[in-house]
């Protein structure tokens, strides 16, 4: 079982090479930027390319939290690429083997289709959360030096400034724990799309929008309610696992001019609450609908016969 | 004579279409077993169901085992090529190694690696990379290195050349092939797996026409060549179908001695595929 589970999440990746390509693209592109970003800022202003990444006029603390900021950014631009490549993977994950006929192999092999289709889950929960994680952590590496070397140029002394105050083990921790739950948050998102992707004859991205975007509206205007509309869009906008902190209350703006709010908590970890996360009905509720959806991926795949 | 495959009046119907209707056969232990039959005559949903790839009515034994509920444990038994060319165009030819290593208990990478030794497929290759004669050879030599007892060929050297195709079902008789083992086959090239089979069975509308060894074809049918007077004669023992050749008359017999047709013309057992065509096409008229 758990030797078929390694084969098949294998074969995933061989098939599936977007899975790692896409973050390193991405990383690629944001080293770039975060580079590019510096020196720019840099040349316009003396002052502000230090305000970055470690300026000597700020505290410890200060300096913890805007470097908090500035991995915690490169990590969404990637983490919010991550879901997009999530929900492409799961739409083709059970209908491009219709589709090139392959499954007709994959089926005359001694592997059950619960095995298979459990194997593209775990690839959607886990594998593409992880390997997208080694790909920030890296970057967070790459972005650190390039930050080293253009501030080291300028004379600062970037191993007080930079890697004396770059919260890594609590940011990578952190960012981690946020991956992998996140796509447990969306898991019956991530159910439907396995679900779409087993069934559907054409176009499983349409397929799987459409209802999406048509049920609230037949809803609200049949029935008045907004049941489905908070179901879908408010959902993915409110994970209950950050303590309710908004980012824009880390940077203030007043009298003093723009700077970070000494109140916050320092670390990504701290900002963490995953007892209210594991304690929320509606994280349970959504893995609940994910199992049904993929029992019903499971049961097409077996029963439907393509002849 | 122990039975590796026992149907007793299996059905499979799809709406109102019954593609396989009422069959009951066996196939015993280390026999080559042919299913011929027309498109549409409910042969691969019979292959399917043997599978464990379709549910159906009634029951269907392979190896003890009831396919549909027990599909993984059977696999492990088998193997089988449910259609040609549906290799996965991504993959490379280690990686489809490796996968079918880690997968199934019966595979002998040592086996398939020899095998692909005689052919131009490199390891390396990707599927998209290779020929339409390529990919079925990569496939038959990875069900070939597949231990099984049951091995199940569907139409399986479709679109190859005929130097190929002899090739296959050489290597078939010779290497694979021995008393342990059990093939089922169907192809529309009847004429080329005549000599390799000790078993045929006929399949038309759902229902099986014929099945009978090889060895006892020859006692129950024959064939007459004959014109003229001796046709009018030949034709009051009621033959199962007739046919012209050459401007002259060719009849099919079942269950009528040879002694019986004596000095009516030339004698002769039918090839499968005329025995298919006159039983199909006389059971019609």
């Amino acid at each position: 079982m758990i030797g078929n589970q390694v084969a098949l999440i294998r074969r995933e990746l061989w098939e599936h090479r977007s899975i790692y390509v896409t973050p390193i693209v991405i990383a690629l592109i944001v080293s770039v930027m975060t580079m590019t970003g510096q020196v720019l800022v840099s040349t316009i202003d003396k002052a502000v390319d230090i305000a970055i990444l470690g300026a000597t006029n700020m505290g410890e603390k200060e300096r913890s939290i805007a470097m908090t900021v500035l991995l915690s950014g490169v990590s969404s631009v990637l983490i919010l690429a991550m879901w997009v490549l999530t929900i492409f993977y799961s739409l083709d994950a059970l209908y491009a083997e219709r589709k090139d006929r392959s499954i007709l192999l994959w089926r005359s092999l001694p592997v059950t289709d619960a095995e298979t289709v459990i194997s593209k889950l775990l690839t959607a929960l886990v594998v593409i959360p992880l390997v997208t994680f080694a790909v920030i952590a890296v970057t967070h590496l790459v972005v650190l030096v390039l930050a080293s070397i253009w501030l080291s140029v300028r004379g600062a002394n970037v191993w007080h400034l930079i890697w004396g105050s770059a919260p890594l083990v609590d940011n990578w921790t952190g960012t981690l724990i946020s991956m992998l739950a996140l796509p447990l948050w969306l898991s019956p998102f991530i159910g439907w799309f396995l679900f779409v992707s087993a069934f559907t004859k054409r176009s499983p991205l349409l397929v799987a929008f459409l209802p999406i975007v048509i049920l609230p509206m037949l809803e609200k205007s049949l029935v008045g309610t907004t049941l489905f509309f908070e179901a879908f869009f408010l959902r993915s906008g409110t994970i209950p696992l950050f303590g309710g902190l908004s980012t824009g209350e880390i940077l203030r703006y007043d009298t003093h001019g723009l700077r970070i709010d000494g109140e916050v908590p320092s670390g990504l970890l701290s900002l963490l609450d995953l007892s209210g996360f594991f304690g929320s009905p509606s994280l349970w509720l959504g893995l609940v609908v994910c199992g049904l959806f993929v029992t019903a991926a499971i049961y097409v795949r077996r029963y439907r016969d393509d002849s | 004579m122990t039975s590796l495959v026992s149907a007793r009046n299996v059905s499979k119907t799809f709406g109102s279409l019954r593609a396989v209707d009422d069959v009951s056969f066996d196939i015993g232990q280390g026999r080559i077993m042919g299913l011929i039959g027309p498109n549409g005559a409910g042969k691969t949903t019979l292959l399917k169901a043997v599978l464990g790839l379709t549910d159906c009515e009634g029951n269907l034994s392979v190896l003890g085992l009831d396919p549909f509920r027990q599909r993984k444990e059977l696999l492990r038994h088998i193997s089988f090529i449910a259609d040609v060319a549906v290799l996965p165009r991504w993959i490379r030819v280690n990686q489809l190694l490796d996968f079918v290593e880690s997968v199934h208990p019966g595979f002998s990478r040592d086996r398939a690696k020899e095998l692909l030794s005689r052919t131009k497929i490199r390891p390396k290759s990707k599927i998209r990379e290779l020929s339409k004669g390529m990919v079925t050879q990569l496939h038959l030599s990875i069900i070939s290195a597949i231990d099984a007892k049951l091995l199940v060929l569907d139409e399986p050297t479709l679109g190859l050349d005929i130097i190929f195709r002899k090739e296959f079902y050489g290597n078939l008789l010779n290497d694979y092939f021995d008393k342990e083992r059990t093939i089922l086959i169907t192809t529309h090239q009847v004429e080329e797996i005549e000599n390799l089979l000790t078993d045929v069975m006929f399949i038309n509308d759902g229902r099986i026409v014929l099945h009978a060894s090889m060895d006892a074809l020859p006692e129950r049918y024959v064939e007459l060549m004959t014109s003229g007077e001796n046709a009018e004669r030949a034709r009051r023992l009621n033959p199962i179908f007739e046919r012209d050749v050459f401007g002259k008359k060719v009849l099919t017999f079942e269950g009528v001695g040879r002694d019986q047709l004596h000095g009516l013309g030339e004698l002769r057992t039918p090839g499968i595929a005329d025995l298919f065509v006159a039983k199909v096409k006389g059971a019609a008229a």
